[in-house]
């Protein structure tokens, strides 16, 4: 009878798992955005599919040509994403909240036992799964000898990665239990990312000019990392014979026994009760500052810049998305490597490339405009004001932010390299023409394709998928445009000519502007319960 | 001749083959404290977002203060405070930068908004968290919030969803307070609740909607006077025993869940 109970607790769960993919994708109210998602699942499923056979594949190679002290950085490989794969790519957020199901009437055993197999359920695990398993085929198809040893140490090792990543996920709600703690770790996950990235850019020129070798004392000591890490102890326990791979076997037991009591004490303390929960103890003084005013714009309009750079002040992911390309930029010009691209080969060309990187970040913010809004889209529609007024001071913020870090960017790029007048006029006038054509289209996309950003969890983007497919669709033409104007100068050597086409296309583009704000005023009213439902309000 | 502040004419809201509110005809006088009241799904929310701009109405019109919502609406949202049902408050700001937001959203300047988000916090007893997130709120102060976002600007009509819902009895009797003071001071008030005690103390009149049609509506004398119950004694029935005759009445527990 308590099996017949437990196996139905099983199949709930994995009824429910199903039921949340499900719902996950009836969510989207158009077409394009589920067929975006549908796209994007079959690229996923070509993915697992090719890097599943290369798993095989690179088994089988080095097995057959003998180097098989490598296969453990594949197994390592297969560890970091089992590991870190749940939170980066699904948000440290899984559907369903293991502290509320102890709560239900079941034993600490079995409660013990769905964490588990819900953790054994998720996409990122079988896909690790299915990477061991191609593993294992390689060593049958290679080594039918080590096979049943194979079997052996992956299964051990399936377990182990199992119970560790159950652990960190339990690690992530725990700190999930506050707003702070969430945001927190969007923060530092973001840095995490990106830290890898700006070292290359920054260690790549210095290693031009250097010969980059590790210490020779130093590759002893990593090659017995390597031998210690469960990934290394799981390739021994096949790849050795007698001691040392009774010695490999005992490794990866003690560490899977000593990650399983881990486990069973964090999930102990959650059965018993533990809650982790926001706690205050302010008691200040009652103050209330005023508003800002904002130089040159009205009360309304200041108080609405106000609200938006409060709300981007909290975005630290957002702050990072808009920093990011000119930091590496300026990295890459004082590195070097930048100088292999023709556009860079005169200081106008950087500044060029600079503005267009900046341009580049601007869908972020603005090609979801309400998105941080969430339930605060209905404060709009209840405020005496007309939505035109929202969307120009949402413009005004978002367009003045790009204009700082054009200014700062182009005043350093003058700086360090000489960019005659002319150009600085192009570029900047460009800048503009664009900056306004971008804005025109995000007002609209916005309005088309919402999408609530929940700034506490990983996988929630900044603007929807088809969102993301639309700027594409405003970037290429604009830029074909540009390429265009710049072929046409250098054919027929018109300096002048950028600049002029320049002066047009921002004057087109403030008429197309007022055309697409007007439309997009007008959509909004029309499709106000469909938007408030993306919203959330 | 008491002046009406808010009429509606067939109002009606359809949702794909579901009628929500159909043919409503409401009047509000001024000065009035208006119930309006429903069973789950009779289309309370539907009708608030209508008056309120939040949502568009199929067909039907609405005149708040003597001016049609539709052609008028910047106008009369200037006119009015609204407590929505999802609060719609920028829950990023903290509570004091939220109320000085919506002060100035309505016009009023700088100072005068912080001073007068200064006295609504002090009211709701909110001073302490007055430089918190209003995330980081509980639901009750939220709905606090969101009531002292509603009044800031000093509107002559307060539309209320639900303002009781899920508030304690010390933060009800707050928003208690606030209401009758706003309605001693010439204010109207057209609230929904599931309350019906408070609907009960609070109201001088009150509406009954069920499947999106009005079907009952006057003050509690009309209301009362209005039902008959059988075998009830001569006591005055409560606005429970009325709501329940006019909406159809509860289940008879002998049919239903016999193994609880």
């Amino acid at each position: 009878m308590a099996l017949a109970d437990s196996n139905n607790h099983f199949v709930l769960l994995v009824l429910l798992r199903w039921r949340l993919f499900a719902n996950s994708l009836h969510r989207p109210s158009r077409r394009a955005e589920l067929g975006l998602r549908i796209l994007w699942s079959l690229l996923i499923g070509i993915f697992i599919l090719v890097t599943s056979a290369a798993f095989f594949g690179l088994t089988l190679a080095l097995l057959k040509t003998g180097r098989s002290e490598l296969l453990d950085i594949a197994l390592l490989f297969i560890l970091l994403i089992w590991q870190l794969g749940p939170i980066l790519f699904e948000g440290y957020s899984p559907g369903l909240n293991f502290r509320e199901v102890a709560r239900y009437p079941i034993s600490f055993r079995l409660y013990f036992l769905l964490t588990v197999a819900y953790g054994a359920s998720d996409s990122v695990a079988i896909t690790c799964s299915i990477w061991l398993l191609c593993m294992w085929v390689g060593v049958l198809v290679a080594r039918p000898d080590l096979a049943l040893a194979a079997a052996f140490a992956f299964l051990l090792f399936a377990i182990f990665n199992l119970l560790c990543n159950r652990i960190i996920v339990g690690l992530f709600e725990r700190f999930q239990s506050t707003r702070k703690g969430r945001e927190r770790i969007v923060f530092i996950t973001l840095i995490l990312l990106l830290t890898p990235q700006l070292l290359q850019f920054s260690a790549r020129a210095w290693l031009n000019g250097h010969a980059f070798k590790l210490p020779s004392s130093l590759l002893p000591t990593l090659a017995r990392v390597r031998d210690l890490l469960p990934s290394g102890l799981t390739a021994h326990i096949f790849l050795f014979e007698g001691p040392n791979a009774l010695q490999a076997i005992a490794g990866l037991l003690l560490i899977t026994g000593f990650i399983f009591l881990l486990l069973f004490r964090q999930l102990r303390a959650v059965f018993q009760g533990e809650i982790y929960s926001e706690a205050y103890t302010v008691h200040r003084e009652l103050t209330v500052r005023q508003g800002w005013q904002v130089p040159t714009v009205d009360e309304v309009t200041s108080a609405i810049v106000e609200k938006e750079l409060r709300y981007l002040r909290q975005n630290s992911r957002l702050i990072l998305q808009l920093i990011y390309p000119p930091v590496v930029f300026l990295l890459l010009i004082f590195n070097g490597p930048v100088r292999k691209f023709p556009f860079a080969t005169k200081p106008s060309g950087l500044l060029a490339g600079l503005a267009g990187f900046l341009l580049l970040s601007l869908p972020n913010l603005s090609y979801n405009t309400f998105g941080m809004d969430k339930e605060g889209f209905g404060r709009w529609l209840l405020s005496p004001l007309p939505l035109r007024k929202v969307f120009l001071a949402k413009n005004l913020t978002h367009g003045g932010i790009l204009t700082l870090l054009y200014l700062v960017v182009t005043a350093i790029v003058i700086a360090v390299a000489h960019v005659d007048l002319l150009n600085v006029a192009t570029v900047t006038v460009s800048f503009f023409a664009v900056l306004i054509l971008q804005l025109a289209a995000g007002n609209l996309i916005s309005v088309y394709w919402p999408k609530r950003i929940e700034l506490t969890q990983m996988n929630s983007k900044m603007s929807s998928n088809a969102a993301g497919f639309a700027s594409l669709l405003v970037i290429f033409p604009i830029m074909a445009i540009f390429g265009l104007i710049a072929l046409a100068a250098w054919n027929w050597q018109l300096s002048w000519l950028p600049l002029v086409l320049g002066i047009v296309l921002l004057a087109g583009g403030y008429k197309l502007y007022s055309y697409l704000l007007d439309r997009s005023v007008a959509y909004t009213y029309a499709h106000i319960e469909e938007i408030s439902g993306n919203l959330g309000v | 001749m008491a002046e009406t502040v808010l009429q509606t004419r067939a109002l009606c809201r359809r949702f794909g083959p579901l009628l929500a509110v159909d043919n409503l005809d409401l009047t509000v006088e001024k000065q009035q404290f208006y119930g309006f009241l429903g069973p789950n799904g009779a289309g309370k929310s539907t009708t608030i977002k209508m008056l309120t701009g939040l949502l568009r109405p199929t067909s039907g019109e609405v005149q708040i203060l003597g001016r049609n919502l539709g052609q008028d609406s910047v106008e009369i949202k200037r006119r009015i405070g609204v407590v929505p049902e999802g609060l719609a408050l920028f829950e990023r700001l903290t509570g004091a930068q939220l109320l000085n937001f919506v002060g100035r959203m309505y016009g009023l300047d700088r100072a005068k908004a912080a001073e007068r988000s200064a006295e609504l916090l002090a009211f709701m007893d909110l001073n302490d968290s007055a430089d918190k997130l209003v995330a980081d709120y509980s639901h009750g102060m939220k709905k606090k919030t969101a009531l002292a976002a509603a009044v800031i600007h000093g509107p002559e009509i307060l539309f209320l969803d639900e303002p009781f819902e899920g508030v304690d009895a010390v933060a009800a009797t707050t928003l208690k307070r606030l209401l009758q003071r706003f309605i001693s001071h010439g204010g109207t008030v057209f609230l929904t609740s599931h309350v019906l005690e408070v609907v009960e103390r609070l109201c001088t009149h009150i509406g009954i909607i069920q499947n999106g049609r009005l079907v009952a509506s006057g003050s509690l004398e009309e209301l009362r006077s209005g039902v008959q119950i059988a075998g009830h004694d001569h006591s005055p029935l409560t606005l429970e025993e009325i709501f329940l005759q006019v909406v159809g009445g509860a289940k008879q527990d002998a049919d239903v869940l016999t193994w609880l």
